[in-house]
């Protein structure tokens, strides 16, 4: 008993600091969800209970965000795992030889997420573009004119994750590329001996054993994804038409510019509810059958 | 053990947050001293800070009240401001902020009806005396005024084969358009996308400019009426965005404008990739010296419709929190610095409030934008925005948007329009 009283009492600093800046928060988010209340007057606030709930689940531009943050996580993710992992397998098999390229590779990560949203925001640009102008030195340019990537409300909301894509693609790559090294190389070496092709041992062997990794980057990756904000606004403040507003902006919207703390925390809750599912759906799927 | 402890964390948690609900209302606002040597704070963004450091350096020189500005970003301002207000903390004496947060800040600012008075508001466009009333007193005192003005390239306008080009195509003489036709005459004449030249470049991410269209068209107001009606398809509204859409739509002029915001539209002016602007009159000033167009800019007023010439004003206003720690104070500065509003014109921005600041300088070289601006800002027509708390989010969910779908050119003005109307008044009942 004494013994769990002293780790009790090692934890005491670790728990006051994660009640003062987790707990406490979360507690306000949760709380101020079941009232009425605005920004500017906090102390007047009226019990609404499961109101905002309920309207957070049936409003229209809450269900169109979300759709949003799903389109723009999948397609996030879907490249950034690809390019990630078909990056980390090249420095992996070039070995000791890629000690610069993956300092190079790493770049983009230093780069401040609003920079990069800005730079992309000039590179995507429609009549200034880099991008654009090298499609038309390529002769690339469709028929139909030069390439409006921020301004097609059917295409912006996977066009403004280039720039994401661009900075954490490298992050991935990094993980992998440290989860690809502590394998067993005898393993491997067993696969190939067996006959296995490289592709084989990639899928068999290698992708298996890193589950772990993939679990990681998938929770960690996807929950910093689906809550992206500064890329996205600094390029298109979610136009056009709200074509690439994503959650974390109508949240962001609906209590700082309107000012209604109460409909945003709701949104917010259920926002968190969503995240916390997907990433034990994560760890149930990917992770665990690794350690089973 | 492990789940006990994690509920008894949690729920000291809630705890907590429903005490500090209750516990932030009652904190009291720290009470000022009113004594030279003091300091007072003032939040502001960049341009704003630029425009009153020389006056506050003068009124500390002249009172000993020492003037700090804690200076931030646009968009921070209204945040920030929010939260000092919410939190009770009353850091700030007083704040610089835009004329489209002052009715939602309206209730939580001091009264400056003693600071306003009829000779103080005789020096100001009727539009921003208008804009500084919340019900029926007045909560801020502007510090500069701005409106959108028409800004042409005076190399293409005086060049000789255009002018001979131009009237033989449209039968009279090519000067600064002064009108919606004339505005889309020159526009197309200038159309050559080939050379890498646009005659203008319309707008889809704002919805300002489209609101000044409005009352170009004759309409009292813009969205609603003065009793708070929902008026965004009437016909003026109709007939506005028709006009604002057709260079792009019709006449097939300029980049596509769904990503056209003002920094991009200034942008294209700046690389002489546009002959003309509707712009902020400020940046007359502010042509960088390496641009393409560097010494080839005119300016002259916002063009007119059948309502006349008019626009949507930007001022900004001086304000005092009623948490101001140092409300007199703050108040004295007001006045001064509207005493002094014309050393905001040597700032880079380089603008006023009063009339009589402008008409100083509107005939000195290198100030050739103040008559255009005086122009547009005494036009009768020239109006505020609403005085709406909802004002932000119809702006946000529905005006932008709405421009946006215009701007497609595949939905007619009244149809957007109308479904723009039941958004505003779904808003309307929050």
């Amino acid at each position: 008993m004494a013994r769990r009283r002293f780790a009790a009492l090692l934890m005491l600093p670790a728990i006051i600091f994660l009640v003062a800046t987790v707990a406490y928060p979360l507690g306000t988010l949760l709380f101020n969800s079941f009232f009425n209340v605005k920004l500017l007057t906090p102390n007047r606030r009226t019990w609404v209970g499961f109101d905002d709930f309920v309207n957070t689940l049936t409003s229209p531009e809450v269900g169109t965000a979300a759709l949003k943050t799903l389109q723009y996580s999948a397609f996030a993710m879907t490249l950034e795992l690809v390019l990630g992992f078909g990056a980390a397998l090249l420095f992996y098999a070039m070995r000791d030889r890629s000690a610069w390229a993956r300092t190079i590779f790493i770049f983009p990560l230093l780069v401040p997420p609003i920079v990069a949203g800005l730079l992309w925001k000039f590179l995507l640009s429609l009549d200034t573009g880099m991008v654009n102008r090298v499609i038309d030195l390529l002769g690339l340019t469709p028929a139909g004119g030069q390439i409006n990537w921020l301004g097609n409300v059917d295409t912006v909301i996977f066009t403004v994750s280039f720039a994401d894509i661009w900075l954490t693609t490298s992050f991935v790559a990094l993980v992998a590329y440290a989860g690809l090294q502590g394998l067993p190389a005898d393993v491997l070496e067993a696969a190939e001996v067996d006959g296995a092709g490289y592709w084989q041992r990639v899928w068999h062997v290698i992708l298996p054993l890193l589950r772990p990794v993939i679990a990681v980057i998938v929770i960690i990756r996807g929950v910093d994804v689906a809550k992206t904000f500064d890329l996205i606004f600094i390029q298109t403040e979610g136009g056009p038409q709200g074509a690439s507003e994503v959650l974390s902006m109508e949240i962001y919207r609906t209590m700082i510019r309107y000012g209604n703390v109460g409909s945003a925390s709701a949104t917010a809750a259920v926002f968190l509810l969503v995240m916390a599912f997907f990433a034990a759906l994560a760890y149930r799927v990917i992770w665990k059958p690794a350690n089973d | 053990m492990r789940l006990k402890i994690g509920t008894a964390v949690l729920a000291a948690s809630l705890a907590l947050a429903g005490c500090s609900a209750s516990a932030t209302a009652s904190a009291p606002a720290s009470s000022g001293s009113a004594a030279a040597g003091q300091t007072i704070r003032i939040l502001a963004e960049g341009g704003g800070v630029g425009l009153q450091k020389g006056i506050a350096e003068q009124f500390t020189k002249d009172t000993g009240i020492k003037v700090e500005f804690v200076e931030v970003p646009y968009a921070d301002v209204h945040d920030k401001l929010a939260a000092d207000i919410s939190t009770g903390a009353g850091s700030y004496d007083l704040a610089t902020i835009d004329v489209i947060w002052m009715t939602e800040f309206g209730p939580t600012l001091a009264n400056l009806d003693d600071v306003m008075t009829p000779e103080v508001t005789a020096d100001l466009p009727a539009a921003l005396v208008a804009d500084a009333k919340f019900e029926d007193h007045f909560i801020g005192m502007p510090q500069w005024a701005n409106a959108e003005i028409l800004f042409y390239r005076t190399d293409l306008f005086s060049d000789a084969k255009e002018q001979k080009a131009f009237k033989a195509e449209f039968g009279y003489d090519l000067v600064p358009p002064t009108n919606w036709q004339q505005y889309r005459d020159v526009a197309k004449f200038f159309n050559r996308p080939k050379d890498k030249l646009y005659g203008t470049a319309v707008k889809g991410a704002v919805e300002t400019e489209w609101l000044a269209y409005v009352l170009q068209a004759g309409s009292p107001s813009v969205v609603l009426d003065s009793s708070g009606g929902v008026i965004i398809d009437d016909a003026n509204h109709v007939k506005a965005l028709e006009e604002y859409i057709a260079p792009y739509c019709t006449d097939k002029v300029g980049p596509d404008p769904a990503t056209t915001d003002w920094a991009a539209a200034q942008n294209l002016f700046y690389q002489g990739q546009s002959a003309m602007m509707l712009f902020w009159a400020h940046a007359y000033r502010m042509t960088p010296d390496d641009s393409k167009v560097n010494g080839k800019v005119g300016v002259a007023p916002m063009i007119a419709g059948p309502g006349g010439i008019a626009a949507i004003p930007g001022p900004w206003y001086n304000v005092v929190p009623n948490d101001s720690p140092h409300p007199d104070l703050a108040k004295q500065y007001i006045t001064y610095a509207y005493d002094h509003n014309v050393m905001g014109i040597d700032a880079p921005l380089g603008l006023a409030a009063r009339t009589s600041a402008y008409e100083q300088f509107q005939d000195k070289a290198g100030y050739e934008a103040f008559k255009p601006l005086l122009t547009t800002l005494n036009a009768p027509a020239t109006t505020g925005r609403p005085m709406n708390v909802h004002w932000q989010q119809i702006t946000d969910e529905v005006l932008t948007p709405s421009v946006q779908k215009a701007l497609t050119c595949k939905v007619s003005p009244q149809d957007v329009l109308t479904e723009a109307k039941s958004k505003i008044e779904a808003i309307l009942k929050q």
